[in-house]
């Protein structure tokens, strides 16, 4: 065993194999050896791979090997796809290609909750520690790192970016990289890491707090190792920089019978939520919150004031948008001075009727420049921390207007991002598009507009709810972490 | 020899009030003087001593709800309201668990004032010791207004601790009441947090009441499980 590596170090090779070995592959479309070597090739992996299949000379066009040990080159990395009973054979060929890491996407170990699987999964553990191997699994996906063109799915972001990713389900990270990636967020490296027996949640989330490629590190759990280096591990990643967490699975509550109170209050504590709490970790609902906090953090700058100015929609819409905010504990300020006065400047008396949020429908279509102009002033304004932007697809024009004017917005909020005085995101919902629509060209109007947005910069949500909820828990985060640090780590 | 050490060669598990508050003494936790009383006439003159007063408690490793048990008597003012209180607690105690045994009655000088208050400490099975801080009497028992920390606390964490309980205004002095000495407060979690990291035998806690006055706190009853085969 190379006890000089640190597991940081190693995670670091692990990320940059110079060549990969998918052991189980296959020539057979959909199966999952075939998948994984289809995945690299797709993902455009630059370095040596390596078919290993003993009934196949070529598989994809790619000279395929009887077994790892006939390879002629050197080999970093190993996905394996072959059953369980094969596995422990496999290890002991990896010393001498000089394997370093055994990605089990192999299953049917000790998450079938049988005995003989979780003997068989204790047996490649010891096993590979005893050749200085690391496991990543079994039961998972793997690694996505866009950087290194290595990939666990189709259609997954090809750009790099700076969000991170551990996820215990390999489903919730396939998922997740592909709704965060609709939204434009760009990712640094991505494990699923399954069954924790060998690489386990502690030592991901300590070598993504300390990588300089990722500054937003989203987790997904069910089950922890290790506990009390969780905790610790936890609170010093949210420390450095915000750790979205979702946490799957409902704790049961233990009752039992108790000599203290505290034992009894404690046994209806979820202690998980005191985990988070404490360690300032930023705590998903549901797997939509999930993908908005990480656009949220992913996008905008740290912000810490709560006073939000909500431009667009109209009637009802904006009394909702503004209900919204404040349920979510933001501050929905009266419309400031300073802005006021450019409205009385443009259109005299329309300062007592036109506040926070802007209704555009006071405005109209024509006059949609001076709502423009309002939006520019609100940015500049000291009354506001933040913009949301409502995009609308239900209009009372046209088609043709309706996207003219969907355009004017949006480029205009990139306008107020480009000036750098106020962090602005936008709103696009679309549940009043139907199947029609096609033809109509109105989902493609939308999804371009996303597009456009999430493209240059802007956070997008599917409504000012979402929108609301996301931010609201990301200034407490940076609050929090400003009270902490004055408060000083023991 | 430390409290704890003497403990563990007495093989005692379960520690009732005059035992808890000794371990919480060396734990740095301000606690009032409590003697044990064997008999009526040791009572008597323990109180004497004291300086009344007094509060006489039944110190059973079977009674939990003490004062639900008769096994309570608070504000005795002379040395017949003490015999008088000790014979009914016994009785009291005797008919409601007959079962129970009993060390002795503990024999303490009434505290002046403050703000009731729990500080408890249990094991999670994942993320291990947690403190828990609550107002005492109806807040923890009806409306579990408490809150909870993972050891170690920081002095952040124990702030928090404070200000996350729905009850907070009432520790700042509501309606004219003296505000409670919430530095104080915040200190004797962290002194917890410290002492339990070096005692993994330290299984369950109860500091109920603690008084947390204008100037500083002092724990009024306890009581503490012990682990002796706790990893350590």
């Amino acid at each position: 065993m190379k006890a000089d590596k640190t597991m940081p170090e190693r995670l670091n090779e692990i990320f940059h194999p110079r060549s990969i070995a998918v052991v189980g592959a296959s020539g057979t479309p959909n199966t999952f050896g075939y998948l994984f070597m289809d995945y690299l090739v797709k993902a455009g992996y630059r370095g040596q791979l390596y078919p290993v299949n003993p009934k196949r000379d070529r598989i994809m066009g790619l000279r395929a090997y009887p077994s790892l040990a006939d390879i002629p080159g050197e080999v970093d990395y190993v996905i394996s796809c072959v059953s369980a009973g094969h596995i422990l054979n496999m290890l002991r060929q990896c010393p001498e290609k000089g394997v370093k890491c055994v990605h089990l996407f192999t299953a049917r170990m000790s998450e079938t909750g049988d005995r003989k699987g979780y003997e068989l999964e204790q047996a490649i553990i010891s096993e590979a520690q005893r050749l200085g191997i690391t496991i990543i699994g079994p039961n998972c996906m793997g690694l996505y790192h866009p950087g290194e063109g290595i990939s666990f799915a189709y259609d997954l972001p090809q750009r790099p970016g700076k969000v991170g990713g551990i996820f215990q389900s390999g489903g919730i990270s396939i998922n997740f990289v592909r709704y965060a990636g609709v939204r434009g967020l760009g990712f640094s490296k991505v494990i699923s890491f399954g069954n924790a027996s060998g690489v386990n949640e502690s030592d991901l989330l300590e070598y993504l707090s300390g990588d300089k490629e990722t500054a937003v590190i989203a987790v997904y759990i069910e089950g922890v190792r290790d506990g009390r280096r969780f905790f610790k591990t936890l609170r010093e990643a949210a420390a450095v920089k915000p750790v979205i967490v979702l946490k799957g699975g409902r704790t049961t509550a233990g009752t039992r019978s108790s000599f203290s109170h505290t034992a009894s209050i404690a046994g209806s504590l979820n202690s998980w939520e005191v985990l988070f709490r404490q360690c300032n970790a930023v705590q998903a609902a549901d797997m939509d919150e999930f993908v908005d906090l990480a656009v949220a953090f992913n996008f905008l700058p740290e912000i810490t004031g709560r006073r939000v100015g909500v431009i667009g929609g109209s009637g009802g819409k904006v009394v909702l948008s503004a209900d919204d905010c404040e349920q979510a504990g933001l501050e929905v300020v009266p419309m400031p001075a300073d802005v006021q006065e450019i409205i009385t400047q443009n259109s005299p008396g329309l300062e007592n009727w036109l506040g926070n949020p802007v209704d555009f429908s006071i405005l109209g279509a024509e006059q949609m420049a001076l709502a423009m102009k309002i939006m520019h002033k609100m940015s500049e304004s000291s009354g506001f921390d933040f913009l949301i932007g409502n995009l609308t697809e239900e209009s009372p024009f046209d088609d043709a207007v309706w996207a003219q004017l969907l355009t004017l917005e949006t480029t205009e909020y990139l306008n107020v991002l480009k000036k750098g005085l106020k962090p602005i995101m936008a709103t696009i919902s679309n549940p009043g598009l139907t199947w029609s629509n096609t033809t109509e060209n109105r989902w493609k109007t939308l999804l371009e507009k996303r597009e456009f947005l999430s493209s240059n910069g802007i956070a997008t949500f599917s409504s000012v709810k979402s929108a609301a909820t996301a931010l609201s828990k990301l200034v407490n985060y940076y609050r929090n972490r400003q009270r902490l640090l004055q408060g000083g780590m023991k | 020899m430390s409290i704890l050490e003497q403990l563990k060669n007495k093989g005692r598990k379960l520690l009732a009030e005059v035992e808890a508050k000794q371990v919480l003494a060396d734990a740095g936790v301000p606690v009032n003087r409590t003697c044990l009383a064997h008999s009526r006439e040791e009572a008597v003159e323990l109180a004497g001593e004291l300086g009344f007063p007094v509060a006489l408690k039944i110190v059973s490793p079977d009674v939990l709800h003490k004062t639900d048990a008769g096994g309570v008597a608070l504000n005795l003012a002379g040395a017949g309201e003490v015999g008088r209180a000790y014979d009914e607690i016994m009785a009291a105690t005797l008919k409601k668990c007959p079962q129970a045994r009993i060390d002795g009655i503990s024999v303490q000088k009434m505290i002046a004032a403050g703000t009731e208050v729990i500080i408890g400490m249990t094991r999670d099975p994942q993320f291990g010791p947690m403190l828990m801080f609550g107002l005492g009497g109806i807040f923890v028992e009806v409306l579990k207004d408490v809150s909870f920390r993972i050891v170690p606390l920081t002095l952040t964490d124990a702030r928090d601790m404070l200000t996350e309980i729905k009850g907070y205004p009432l520790l700042m002095g509501f309606r004219g009441a003296p505000p409670a000495d919430t530095g104080a407060l915040a200190e004797v979690l962290v002194r917890l947090s410290d002492f339990i990291e070096r005692h993994p035998e330290i299984e369950e806690l109860d500091i109920n009441p603690l008084f947390a006055g204008k100037e500083g706190v002092i724990a009024a009853d306890a009581r503490m499980v012990l682990n002796w085969d706790a990893d350590v």
